[in-house]
């Protein structure tokens, strides 16, 4: 069954320092809900497992995602497939990042699914809903991400007084 | 077999509590999920996440290496180590295995099972088989699935339509263009079913030195061990399934010939016992017992004074990923095509359509409630058309009582009936005026009110001459039912039935006749459910036919145990057995009461004084007696005429529906049927058949659909989405009986197992339009869910027109 999501996010921080985040493992897997790994598995393709709970269902889910059309640092686009116990699922999804200001972003995606399996079956009342608030939670958890790092910094720079 | 007398029974019809309450009410019943083998072992099922795929490859070896795992299964090993399913019309390229073999065919397809010590552990290690689908288009929708171009189910068949047969009954042509008007409509009735509290399940054991396979399984299908030992590929005495399990709720559906076919084999190959019981989204997915899925185009033939002269419908059935027996359930509303109306020519045309679907398996009534709804919307239309009151409308097409025995178009001979004088009572009953009146005054305060008629019949007594109908290469003409009853020494009397029970109260029914027969008090009579291997032939409790059928056989056999009492009183009396009188289960000589011998004297000298014992008389006191439905035998004629059941029961629906304006639920307010069945055998068993019938009607009509969405996924596979009603939603129900005895059977009667489902949901239909027709809108399709209704009635109410939104009309395709 199809779904689809869009919205727009505003980072404060300035466009590039957030397209590096966006392009690093390391932050998309502390900040992907229930992500338990992502590793580089060629040229702007990584591999990535994730445990996930919709409604009643929950279970494992591995997958490929792959970066295309890159246009650094405004434009990505992504295709994303794969399956699990919970069911299977192909995506497309876009974002563009535009300059507010010196140190603030905004984001614009969008982006359609297929899903089927268990999930399609048992969860697709909640599953616009459940789709939105994960969404919410990679974007939030980003923003605190970069809060956090934000505030590491300048306590970096106040312990070294040289 | 002669009749008894109809009227004076000593324990038929009376109340009397059903043997088996005490046993269901303590908690004492045993179901296959009590059958706790030592050893046994528990599979869990991967399924498919998709409709349509082709399998790559599968992994198993993770599985394999998980903690209590005994091995993993999967369909290229299963279908080269066991023969395909059982198919009941010829489809060569349809091959049907348990596990899905190089392809996927619907979400939720088996495609390995996994066997472990318990359930847990065999379900995580199911999670870890590694299966490499490649995803393919899948074909949905069913009128997509018949033409040219649609990916097919089945590749090796060539087409997704797998039965496509037209009949051709009496001058409909003539009649078509000597008639006043002609209609045409659609009526679509959507995927449910009947979903029982208890699932599937199976449990098996191979006892390698004997080389027999015990199987206990809560089934309900016909011919289940033989189909068991060919798939099996095992002798027929090599597989012993016990039939003393209790079911729990089937009304068709427990058909688990793949259940028991994978864990027959997982037994025997893995030497231990196994067990499978579905959970609930095993059942609603992939226990392949989902319902009649149809779409009817109907064109009718009438006359000004409502006098239906023709019809013409074709029925286009959607079965899913497989042919089971579900292509059949299209043959059986044959044998009651016309209704219980005197239309002269029918013609008919059947398409079964393979989709990438749940399978369809029998439900309920066969195919028969689809059938009588399509029916009576169009008699409703006719009405309106006309404005002649519907029931008035019924009551001009109606048989009457003096045309029966009535042999309809299509070939079937109609038993009995009073068609009139069942409607009077069900209108004495629920005060017509002062429902019309209810209904008025609803109206008045604004509120969309109507009532709902639907009258029609329920085909029993169980034959399979659908079987021949849509197979010629498949000759089964008889149908039978047996029955054995034996006294032991103490002069207890002991019955054996050959099939298991789900829920019909057979044991009441056998000890019911049986005393009835020998006038023994039926408590005082055990039945026990023998098992496959000393059972005599059962064709099982489907198509309303236990009454009749395992009645009368009882009754026989009974009826030969009195014959030979009577034989052994008269020999040690000295006189002639036409000069002894029977009584309770003692002899006298006639009009000498003082000279006679009791039960017990004549049960010792059968079992124990040969001496005594008339010449060339086998000794003991048992009797076995096999019945072949009345009125089978014979094949169809090559126009598609045939004798389809041989009773017919009657039932007319009176109900008052409410649709809310704003949202579009639907409430009823009243709701009465009143039912002939004939000859009642217990009246609680057969009214709480009916109850529960309109209930699970009221669900077809209003809440129950197994629903897909356009990529063939399940979105209905729990009771949060497949709705089924509850005591809220079921109104009081008035059952109104009537007995027109069947002359066809022992005591008179008819079928009843199927009673209120075959016009609850046209009944409720009628109840909705009658009210929606006040804006002028009409629905043509169930169930009719309050979001789609309401948003219709806001559009008619705006814009004053009401057919915006119907599944459309669409005129027969057929010669006109």
């Amino acid at each position: 069954m199809e779904i689809k999501f869009n919205g727009e996010h505003t980072f404060p921080v300035p466009r590039e320092v957030l397209w590096t985040h966006l392009n690093d493992p390391k932050v998309l897997t502390v900040c992907l809900p229930g992500c338990t790994g992502m590793e580089q598995i060629g040229e702007d393709v990584y591999e990535t497992s994730l445990k996930l709970q919709v409604a009643s269902v929950g279970g494992t889910f591995t997958g490929k995602i792959a970066l295309t059309d890159k246009v650094e640092p405004a434009e990505c686009h992504m295709q994303m497939e794969g399956s699990g116990t919970i069911g299977h699922a192909t995506g497309r999804a876009a974002f563009e990042l535009e300059e507010v200001s010196d140190s603030e972003t905004r984001m614009v995606y969008t982006g359609t699914g297929d899903v089927g399996g268990l999930v399609a079956g048992v969860g697709q009342r909640v599953l616009g809903g459940v789709t939105k608030y994960l969404t919410r939670r990679f974007l939030t958890t980003l923003d605190k991400y970069l809060a956090d790092e934000a505030v590491a910094a300048k306590g970096d720079g106040n312990t070294n007084p040289s | 077999m002669t009749s008894e007398p109809r009227s004076g029974f000593r324990y038929i019809s009376r109340k009397r509590r059903p043997q088996e309450d005490r046993r269901f009410l303590t908690g004492q019943g045993r179901f296959v999920a009590d059958v706790d083998l030592p050893g046994m072992k528990h599979v869990a099922l991967v399924t498919s996440p998709y409709a349509r795929a082709r399998i790559r490859g599968i992994d198993t070896s993770a599985a394999l290496g998980a903690p209590g795992v005994l091995g993993v299964l999967t369909g290229d090993e299963l279908a080269r180590a066991t023969d395909p399913l059982y198919t009941g019309i010829h489809v060569p390229g349809v091959r049907r295995y348990p596990l899905a073999a190089g392809e996927v065919r619907y979400v939720g397809e088996w495609v390995a099972a996994v066997v472990a010590e318990d359930r847990y552990l065999a379900e995580d290690a199911a999670e870890l088989v590694a299966v490499d689908y490649e995803a393919q288009e899948p074909v949905v929708d069913p009128e997509q699935a018949v033409l040219p171009d649609a990916p097919l189910v089945h590749v090796d068949q060539g087409s997704n339509v797998l039965l496509r047969k037209r009949w051709n009954w009496g001058a409909v042509a003539e009649e078509f263009a000597a008639a006043d008007h002609r209609i045409s409509y659609r009526a679509r009735w959507h995927r449910s079913s009947t979903v029982p509290i208890e699932t599937f399940g199976v449990v098996a054991r191979w006892d390698e030195s004997a080389e027999l396979l015990d199987v206990w399984a809560s089934i309900q299908m016909p011919k289940f061990p033989d189909h068991l030992a060919n798939a099996l590929r095992l002798p027929g005495n090599a597989v012993r399934v016990h039939f003393d399990v209790d079911v729990g709720g089937s009304y068709g559906v427990k058909r688990g010939i793949k259940h028991s076919v994978l864990v027959g084999h997982l037994a025997r190959t893995l030497r231990v016992p196994v067990r499978l019981i579905e959970d609930r989204l095993e059942n609603m997915r992939g226990g392949d017992a989902h319902g009649p899925d149809r779409i009817f185009d109907v064109s009718l033939a009438f006359d000004s004074d409502g006098t239906v002269r023709a019809m013409k419908m074709r029925a286009l059935d959607d079965l899913g990923a497989y042919a089971g027996r579900a292509p059949l359930q299209l043959g059986k509303p044959v044998g009651a095509i016309v209704g219980p109306y005197t239309i002269r020519a029918v013609e008919y045309e059947a398409i079964s359509v393979a989709t990438n679907k749940t399978v369809q398996e029998a439900v309920r009534g066969f195919g028969q409630s689809p059938t009588n709804f399509a029916i009576e919307m169009g008699m409703d239309r006719i009405a309106r058309q006309l404005g002649i009151e519907r029931l008035e409308l019924r009551r001009r097409n109606f048989i009457a009582a003096d045309q029966f025995p009535y042999l309809i178009p299509s070939g079937s001979t109609y038993d009995s009936g009073d068609y009139h004088a069942v409607m009077d009572k069900v209108l004495d009953a629920v005060d017509y005026p002062a429902l019309v009146a209810r209904r008025d005054e609803l109206r008045r305060e604004g509120r969309l009110a109507g009532i709902g008629i639907a009258t029609c019949l329920e085909p029993s007594g169980g034959n399979s001459s659908f079987e021949p109908l849509l197979n010629t290469r498949n000759e089964t003409t008889t149908w039978m039912d047996s029955c054995m009853v034996r006294v032991d020494l103490s002069g207890s009397v002991t019955a054996v039935m050959g099939t298991s029970s789900s829920g019909q109260g057979h044991e009441t029914l056998l000890s019911t006749v049986i005393g009835e027969v020998l006038e023994r008090d039926p408590d005082t009579v055990r039945v026990v459910h023998a098992d496959s291997l000393n059972a005599l032939p059962s064709n099982s409790p489907v198509g309303s036919r236990m009454a009749i059928m395992l009645g009368g056989a009882g009754a026989g056999a009974a009826r030969r145990i009195r014959q030979a009492v009577v034989a052994i009183g008269a020999h040690n009396l000295g006189v002639s057995t036409a000069d002894v009188e029977y009584s309770e289960g003692a002899v006298h000589v006639r009009g000498t009461p003082e000279r006679g011998l009791s039960w017990k004297e004549i049960v010792a000298i059968a079992h124990r004084k040969y001496h005594l014992m008339p010449d060339g008389m086998e000794p003991g006191l048992q009797a076995a007696f096999v019945w072949e439905v009345p009125g089978g035998g014979t094949l169809p004629g090559d126009d598609g005429r045939v004798q389809m059941y041989p009773c017919y029961a009657f039932e007319g629906h009176l109900v008052l529906a409410e649709v809310d304006r704003e949202t579009g639920l639907i409430s009823l307010r009243s709701y009465v049927v009143g039912h002939d069945c004939g000859t009642v055998i217990n009246p609680d068993i057969v009214h709480g058949m009916t109850y529960g019938g309109v209930a699970h009607g009221i669900g077809a009509a209003l809440y129950e659909r197994f629903s897909y969405d356009p990529s063939g996924q399940l979105v209905s596979q729990s009771f949060m989405d497949y709705l089924l009603p509850s005591a809220h939603e079921i109104p009081d129900i008035r059952i109104v009986s009537h007995c027109t005895p069947s002359p066809l059977t022992t005591f008179g009667q008819k079928g009843s197992g199927e009673s209120g489902y075959l016009g609850a949901p046209a009944a409720v239909v009628s109840a909705v339009n009658d009210a929606l027709a006040a804006i002028g809108l009409e629905v043509n399709e169930i169930p009719l869910w309050p979001g789609a209704l309401g948003d219709r009635i806001a559009a008619a109410e705006e814009t004053g027109t009401g057919t915006a939104g119907n599944a459309r009309a669409v005129p027969w395709a057929g010669p006109q």
